[in-house]
């Protein structure tokens, strides 16, 4: 498997630089119920899903961009 | 004359010869015997596409006879057939196959059960091709990187004019395919590739030649392998221009040596000048086969050309008679050559492996049959994003009833009906069950036939496509697939080699490698306890946290209550997933100027900074995030007079009024300039030391020297694990699992519940209003227990022992581990294995902490 990320500071570089920082979510929930939801009831698409990346062997940043999970093809 | 050895017989070699020709010419007409029959099996398709010729050359077995150079001294060797390919008692089997149908080996020898090992050892060794031998050396391809514009895989005309005209929007790498195709004996074909070599590589393709594409992968990516190097390429655009080679025909006797695929046999007579056959056949449904049959009559041989459907080859060693079903009706020849040019069957699998929009096809792999110059258009056009759209413009001939589909596998038409009859009635799974298209070739013959079969039997739509394509395409070696995994990365701190001169056992710890111990476990234990010892602790996460919301962020992130750490103090940190689990632990300490620093794990360095710098971004802060790891290098001095060693390196002062417990200052230790904090993980009076790692070596140096009155010696893990287990100290990891939020781990006290937000807060929330089901406990040992081991109640397991030591200073055996609630209470009481366990309270050491206080 082979995958570009395009890293806003260093470019499109392969996916074996990042680490994967799962789905997009938001950082905090309104109660503790939906907090449950937020923490453990992931979408888990099938399909474009808005995703965050690391750039653990590059420049540490993080990317958030949206990747098909079908094709693993990356839209910045 | 150069000569090769084949199976110890001298052959001769002409000038260009391939391996198979050079055999073929000195007589060899069996390559290799079958797979499951040990049929003979000879020369084929000629072009490195089918399975029919692999021998071991100079010890590497698998290689493909006809597209291997000869040289001269080569030891070639056929590797099939027992005792030898030519006399090969094995060939029974094709006697008996009727009685071993497809999936026999399923049913015969299923019961008793028994019979199967015995079964499969004959079945493996029957089956079986070359042999690595076992003192073969290890090879590594070196492998390469490479990211351009363009990739085109194939050097034939569409590749070349593709290549030639990318070139000029940008980088392009062609890999040539070393798959000879229609450019070997057209003259004409000849020219074009050499004009289209000469233009691409003015315009500044460059050419690898010798290169064959083995997968293509998302990105796109693709995988090339040449004669030593593999090469992985990123490319923008992927243009696949890897032509076509003539339709497997499949009919009674298909598998006959003296076969031949039409460009297989021009290769042979064009190029190496070996006459294939004085009575030779041509079945010829495209044009090329016409003009092929002159090429063979020019070698003397009488060449019959026919169109039409070939309905049977009969012959023992070679083909002897064939049966063409012709416009004319039902002929019969005397032959000692059958050459199939029946139809185009385009090599696609590498674009049939993805879906990705930028991987297109140029050439006969799209429009099979292409003359020259439709080629080349069809190259330039897919250069300039307009590439042709893939058909399909042979329909396959199926025979009837007989005939090898699978020639890798020996599977044939016989076989995918009696599969079909058994209800596996779906290509994908006929070829499961039959492992047609599962061989060395990879489906390259058959893939279609397959496919067809299950059409025409009625499949289901969803049923009878062609089976998934996957990497690789050709049979890549041991060497090429590590070529690309990288050694493990291995960190070292600065003081590596002084803890190699002492003699230190060095260990892999993560990806560091640190001291296990220097020699005598238990007086490094003694050293700490009773005197002053150091410990290289550089590997632990550092980071300065910075900037206007340093504060905020710290206070929003971890579970511990950031304001009431005054400067010059510091704190015990818990870092709690968003699950409320304990992800890492390490050390807070607040600096004078609203900026703080932060110790991890060894372990959990990478994983702090990227947790961190995802809360700075998600939370919009300004935080100046500084991972400090491999900057500072760090030494623990601990032990009772760690504080008199230290005074005689420093002016500054060492009281607990100036380093508090647990706190830090700014001192200077023998002109090096140090953050000394105070902290107790081992239980002792102890100053960790971080200071710039390029002073690390002196500043151990200066430390051993100065330790002398109190006979120092450094400590390794070994004894750090004894000594932090003496004071009830948890190992993230090795004591807890991943779902271990606080109160398990009784460390409750770490998190501020007050606050008003940290991250798992909500999650401990809904954790704390459960029962605790598990815990991790102090425990106490009748005996030597062992990690891992166990615990029970009444014979019935509750728990096991994470950590366990004999240990002198707690007097006795002592451990951590796991235990589940019994009927709603913990037992105090358990038994591992002999051994009894009784709970205890922790630390086992200096419950109150004087000492490390002092």
């Amino acid at each position: 498997m082979s995958m570009l990320v395009t890293c806003p500071t260093c470019g499109r570089r392969p996916f074996t630089e990042f680490s994967f920082g799962g789905e997009l979510r938001d950082v905090v929930s309104p109660d503790t119920a939906s907090d449950f939801e937020r923490v453990y009831l992931h979408d888990n698409a099938a399909g474009p899903q808005r995703e965050r990346w690391f750039h653990l062997l590059g420049c540490r940043r993080w990317v958030t961009l949206t990747r098909d999970t079908g094709t693993n093809r990356v839209e910045a | 004359m150069p000569w090769l050895r084949l199976d110890g017989r001298r052959v001769e070699i002409h000038d260009g010869d391939t391996v198979a020709a050079a055999a073929f010419r000195a007589g060899v007409r069996t390559f290799t015997r079958s797979l499951k029959a040990h049929r003979r099996r000879g020369l084929y398709c000629g072009t490195g596409d089918c399975a029919n010729c692999l021998v071991t050359v100079d010890g590497l077995p698998g290689e493909r006879a006809c597209v291997t150079p000869a040289r001269d001294g080569m030891q070639v060797e056929r590797e099939t057939g027992w005792p030898s390919a030519e006399r090969d008692a094995l060939a029974i089997n094709d006697r008996l196959h009727r009685f071993m149908p497809v999936g026999f080996y399923y049913k015969v020898f299923a019961r008793p059960r028994w019979l199967w090992p015995v079964a499969e050892r004959v079945i493996r060794r029957a089956t079986g091709t070359g042999t690595l031998p076992p003192d073969a050396p290890t090879r590594r391809t070196p492998t390469r990187f490479v990211r351009v514009r363009t990739l085109v895989i194939g050097g034939g005309v569409a590749g070349l004019a593709a290549a030639a005209t990318a070139a000029g929007e940008g980088s392009v790498v062609l890999a040539d395919e070393a798959a000879p195709g229609a450019r070997a004996t057209d003259p004409a074909a000849r020219d074009a590739i050499a004009r289209l070599t000469a233009e691409a590589r003015a315009a500044g393709a460059e050419i690898l030649e010798q290169h064959a594409a083995i997968g293509i992968y998302e990105g796109p990516a693709a995988a090339l392998l040449g004669p030593d190097e593999l090469v992985e390429v990123e490319a923008e655009h992927v243009i696949v221009a890897t032509g076509a080679l003539e339709a497997h025909g499949v009919f009674p006797g298909n598998d006959l040596p003296g076969v031949w695929l039409g460009r297989g046999a021009a290769r042979m007579t064009a190029i190496h000048g070996v006459t294939i056959g004085e009575r030779v056949v041509v079945v010829a449904n495209t044009e090329e086969g016409a003009h092929l049959s002159e090429a063979l009559r020019a070698t003397g041989a009488t060449v019959t050309l026919v169109t039409g459907r070939v309905l049977e080859a009969r012959g023992t060693r070679q083909v002897s008679s064939v049966t063409v079903l012709t416009p004319e009706g039902r002929r019969a020849f005397a032959c000692d050559a059958l050459v199939l040019s029946l139809g185009w069957a385009p090599r696609d699998t590498l674009l049939r492996m993805t879906a990705e929009p930028e991987v297109v096809g140029a050439g006969d792999v799209v429009r099979p049959g292409s003359t020259l110059a439709e080629a080349e258009a069809s190259g330039r056009a897919a250069a300039r994003g307009q590439a042709d759209q893939p058909t399909e413009a042979t329909s396959w001939p199926i025979a009837e009833h007989d005939g090898y589909v699978c020639v890798c596998e020996d599977v044939s038409m016989h076989d995918l009906e009696r599969a079909w009859d058994e209800g596996w009635t779906s290509s994908e799974i006929l070829k499961r069950y039959t492992t047609a298209t599962m061989g060395p070739c990879q489906g390259a013959l058959c893939s279609r036939h397959l496919a067809e079969h299950a059409r025409a039997k009625g499949a289901a739509p969803a049923a009878r496509g062609r089976t998934t394509a996957r990497p690789p395409v050709r049979a890549p070696r041991l060497g090429d697939l590590i070529g690309g995994v990288h050694e493990q990365v291995e960190r070292r701190t600065a003081l590596h080699d002084r803890h190699v001169a002492a003699g230190a056992r060095m260990d892999h710890s993560g990806v560091w490698l640190r001291p296990g111990t220097y020699g005598d476990v238990g007086e490094e234990i003694r050293v700490v306890r009773e005197r002053v010892s150091v410990m290289d602790v550089s590997t632990l996460g550092k980071f300065l946290v910075a900037g206007v919301d340093a504060r905020t962020l710290l206070d929003q992130v971890f579970p511990l209550d950031v304001g009431a750490i005054a400067p010059g103090r510091a704190r015990y940190l818990l870092a709690l997933d968003e699950a409320g689990y304990v992800m890492d632990d390490g050390l807070l300490a607040a600096l004078g100027d609203g900026s703080y620093f932060l110790t991890s794990t060894s372990g959990g360095a990478d994983r702090m900074e990227a947790w961190l710098r995802n809360w700075i971004d998600r939370l919009d802060l300004h935080v100046h995030l500084v991972n400090q790891t491999a900057q500072l290098g760090a030494i623990n001095v601990a032990g009772p007079n760690a504080r008199d060693l230290l005074a005689t390196l420093t002016d500054d002062d060492l009281s607990r009024a100036a380093i508090p417990y647990p706190g830090h200052a700014d001192i200077v230790v023998a002109g090096v300039p140090c953050r000394a904090i105070a902290v107790g993980f081992v239980g002792e009076l102890s100053y960790e030391l971080h200071h710039p790692r390029g002073r690390s070596e002196g500043l151990w140096d200066v430390l051993l020297a100065a330790g002398e009155p109190w006979d120092i010696r450094p400590h390794g893990l070994d004894a750090l694990d004894v000594l932090r287990l003496e004071k009830g100290h948890v190992y993230l990891a090795q004591d807890t699992m991943p779902d271990d939020h606080p109160a398990k781990l009784g460390l409750r006290w770490a998190v501020a519940s007050q606050k008003e937000t940290f991250v798992g807060k909500r999650a401990l929330e809904r954790m704390d209003a459960l029962p605790l089901e598990r815990r991790l406990v102090g425990l106490r040992f009748d005996g030597a227990p062992q990690r891992g081991h166990p615990l029970a109640v009444d014979g019935a397991i509750v728990g096991r022992i994470t950590s366990c030591a004999v240990s002198e200073a707690a007097g006795g055996p002592v451990g951590l581990g796991w235990v589940r609630a019994v009927d709603g209470a913990f037992p105090d009481q358990l038994t591992a294995g002999a051994v009894t366990a009784t709970v205890s309270p922790t630390p086992f050491y200096d419950p109150e902490g004087m000492r490390l206080r002092a």
